[in-house]
C-alpha cells in the first residue's frame, strides 16, 4: 500500500519524541571527557629538561621554546605553543621522554582575540648561576607566575 | 519555438554540495544539458606539504582528507610506508586497525546516509544518524583522544593500545547497531517519497562504472562485486567472514541502500575481530628516525568511499620525496558530469549526494 513507509517513519519519530534527551545544555552542563582526550596542553616544568624533542616532533612548528644554560644544566625559560596552528595530533606528547608534556581534558580554549589564543606554558627568567642555595626559590615563584600568566580567560 | 539554454551555478556555497564544490549547469528549462564540476576550492596541497615533513609527521595531514573516516586515511598512508620499509605489523595492531577502521567506516556511512536523507528533503534522518554517529565517535575518542582527526595510526602499528573500558562499550554499541540501521531503513529507505526521488535516477551501468574507474559503494551499487577487502585482502581481512552488499540497478537508491547494509557487515567484522584479538605488542620495532630505503611503494585500502591508494617515493632521507594519494571521492566525481546529463536540477542533488563525496578528499 502506498504510504505505508511514511506511516512507519512517523511511528519511529513519534516513538523517539518521548525518549530521553540526547544532548546537554552545554555551558551549564558539561560531559566528562575520556582520559585520553586531546584537550589543552599541560607542561610539568619540574620534569621538563628542555630537550626540544616535542618541538621537533611537531608537524606544524607550533612549539617555540627558549632555554638557558645554568650550572651545566639546561633551564627552560620560555615555552610557547602557537595553538592556533596546532593539529592536536599528539605527536609532541608522544615524543616527550620525561612525561612532562601532557594533554588535559579542558576543552574550552576559545578566545575573543586571536592574540590571546597563544598558549604560554612557561615564561620565567633563568636563575643566577652562582647562588646555588637560592636557585630553587626564584624558579618556583616564576612557575606560579607562569601558571597565572597563561592565556587569559582560560576558565571559560 | 526557439529556446536557449542558460547557465546556473550550483555552489560553491551550497549545503547539498557537502562543502565547497561547484557545478556549472547548462540548463534547458529544468533539464541539464551539460554539467561541469569545478573542484579545488578546498585545495590545501597536502601532497606538497608532505614533502617538507618527516614520515611520521605526514600522518596528521592524511586525517584532513576524508575527515569522515580519518582512521582509514591514516591506514592507507602507513601501509605504503610499511611496504616501503618492509615492516611487519604485530598481530594485535592489525586487529586494532581493523576494529577502529571499521568503526570509522560506520561513522562515515552514517554521515552518508543521514546527509543523503537531508539532501532529498528528509532532514529528520540527518539528526538520527548524527545522534548515532556520536556513539561511534565516543568509542574512537576513547581510543585515540580525538573525535574527528584521530592521527591514531603509526608506521609499524598504532599509537596506543585499546583501553579496558573500550571493549564493553564497543560490544554495547554493536548490540544497538542493527536497531539503528532498522531505524534508518524505516525512516528513509522505506519512505515512498524518497524512493520516488531516487529509484531509477542517475543510473550507472556496470560497464561505465568500471570504465570511469569508480570504486566503493558507488561501483558496488551497480552490482560490480569489487571490494578490496575481498578481492585483494590487505592486512588481515582474509580472516573475516563477511558479505559484500551489492545493488542491482545502479541507481541512486541502490547506492544509498548498500551503505546501510555495509554498516551491518561492519558489525560482523568488528565482532569477529573482538573475539579473535590476541595479546601482544602494538608497535613493530621501528627506528626512531624513519629513513626508508630508496625506492617507491604503493598501498591501497578500501576506504568508506572506495579504493584509497597511497604512493610514496623515498630518496633515502627522513622526508618523503613525493607522496601521492589516490582519493576515491575525486575519482568517483569524474563521472558526475556525464551522469547528470539529461536529468532535472533536483536530480543533480540526488545524484551528487548518492556518490557521497567529501571535499577534503576531493581537493586534498
Amino acid at each position: 500500500m502506498f504510504g505505508q513507509g511514511l506511516i512507519k517513519g512517523l511511528q519511529i519519530t513519534w516513538g523517539r519524541m518521548f525518549d530521553k534527551k540526547q544532548t546537554v545544555k552545554y555551558p551549564f552542563e558539561k560531559i566528562e571527557m575520556f582520559p585520553r582526550y586531546h584537550g589543552r596542553f599541560e607542561l610539568d616544568v619540574d620534569k621538563c629538561i628542555a630537550c626540544g624533542l616535542c618541538a621537533n616532533a611537531c608537524p606544524n612548528k607550533v612549539i617555540q621554546l627558549e632555554k638557558e644554560k645554568v650550572d651545566k644544566k639546561q633551564f627552560l625559560t620560555k615555552y610557547i605553543m602557537r595553538i592556533e596552528y596546532c593539529l592536536f595530533c599528539g605527536l609532541c606528547v608522544e615524543a616527550c621522554n620525561k612525561d612532562a608534556l601532557k594533554f588535559s581534558n579542558i576543552i574550552d580554549m576559545n578566545q575573543y582575540r586571536r592574540s590571546w589564543v597563544r598558549l604560554t606554558l612557561v615564561d620565567r627568567p633563568a636563575p643566577e648561576p652562582t647562588e646555588t642555595p637560592e636557585e630553587e626559590t626564584p624558579a618556583k615563584e616564576a612557575k606560579s607566575e607562569a601558571a597565572a600568566g597563561q592565556a587569559p580567560g582560560k576558565e571559560g | 519555438m526557439k529556446t536557449e539554454t542558460y547557465t546556473l551555478n550550483l555552489g560553491p556555497q551550497h549545503p547539498s554540495t557537502h562543502g565547497v564544490f561547484r557545478i556549472i549547469l547548462e540548463l534547458d528549462g529544468e533539464t541539464v544539458v551539460k554539467a561541469t564540476p569545478v573542484p579545488g576550492y578546498l585545495h590545501r596541497g597536502i601532497e606538497k606539504l608532505a614533502e617538507a615533513r618527516t614520515y611520521t609527521q605526514v600522518i596528521p595531514y592524511t586525517d584532513r582528507m576524508d575527515y569522515m573516516a580519518a582512521m582509514l586515511m591514516n591506514w592507507g598512508y602507513v601501509a605504503a610506508v610499511e611496504k616501503l620499509m618492509d615492516i611487519e605489523v604485530p598481530e594485535r595492531a592489525e586487529y586494532v586497525r581493523v576494529i577502529v577502521g571499521e568503526l570509522s567506516r560506520i561513522a562515515s556511512h552514517m554521515i552518508a546516509t543521514g546527509a543523503y536523507g537531508g539532501d532529498i528533503g528528509a532532514l529528520t534522518a540527518f539528526t538520527y544518524t548524527f545522534r548515532d554517529r556520536e556513539y561511534v565517535l565516543d568509542l574512537l575518542e576513547m581510543v585515540s583522544g580525538s573525535r574527528m582527526t584521530f592521527s591514531y595510526f603509526r608506521i609499524g602499528g598504532v599509537a596506543a593500545d585499546l583501553p579496558e573500558e573500550f571493549f564493553p562499550a564497543v560490544r554495547k554499541f554493536l548490540g544497538e547497531l542493527p536497531a539503528m540501521c532498522d531505524e534508518y531503513d524505516g525512516l528513509i529507505t522505506g519512505n515512498e517519497i524518497f524512493q520516488a526521488r531516487t529509484k531509477q535516477v542517475g543510473i550507472i551501468t556496470p560497464e561505465m562504472g568500471i570504465n570511469y574507474s569508480l570504486s566503493g559503494p558507488t561501483l558496488r551499487g551497480s552490482g560490480v562485486n569489487y571490494d578490496l577487502r575481498k578481492v585483494r585482502p590487505y592486512g588481515i581481512y582474509d580472516r573475516f567472514d563477511f558479505d559484500v552488499p551489492l545493488g542491482q540497478n545502479g541507481d541512486c537508491f541502490d547506492r544509498f541502500r548498500i551503505r546501510i547494509d555495509e554498516m551491518r557487515q561492519c558489525k560482523r567484522i568488528i565482532e569477529q575481530a573482538l573475539d579473535q584479538i590476541p595479546e601482544g605488542p602494538i608497535m613493530a620495532k621501528v627506528p626512531k628516525v624513519i629513513k626508508p630505503p630508496v625506492g617507491d611503494a604503493y598501498a591501497e585500502v578500501e576506504s568508506s568511499k572506495g579504493v584509497y591508494g597511497c604512493y610514496v617515493v623515498s630518496d633515502g632521507s627522513p622526508k618523503p620525496y613525493r607522496v601521492h594519494f589516490r582519493r576515491p571521492s575525486y575519482i568517483n566525481l569524474g563521472y558526475l558530469g556525464k551522469l547528470c546529463e539529461g536529468w532535472k536540477i533536483a536530480d543533480v542533488i540526488a545524484i551528487l549526494g548518492s556518490i557521497d563525496i567529501v571535499l577534503g578528499e576531493v581537493d586534498c
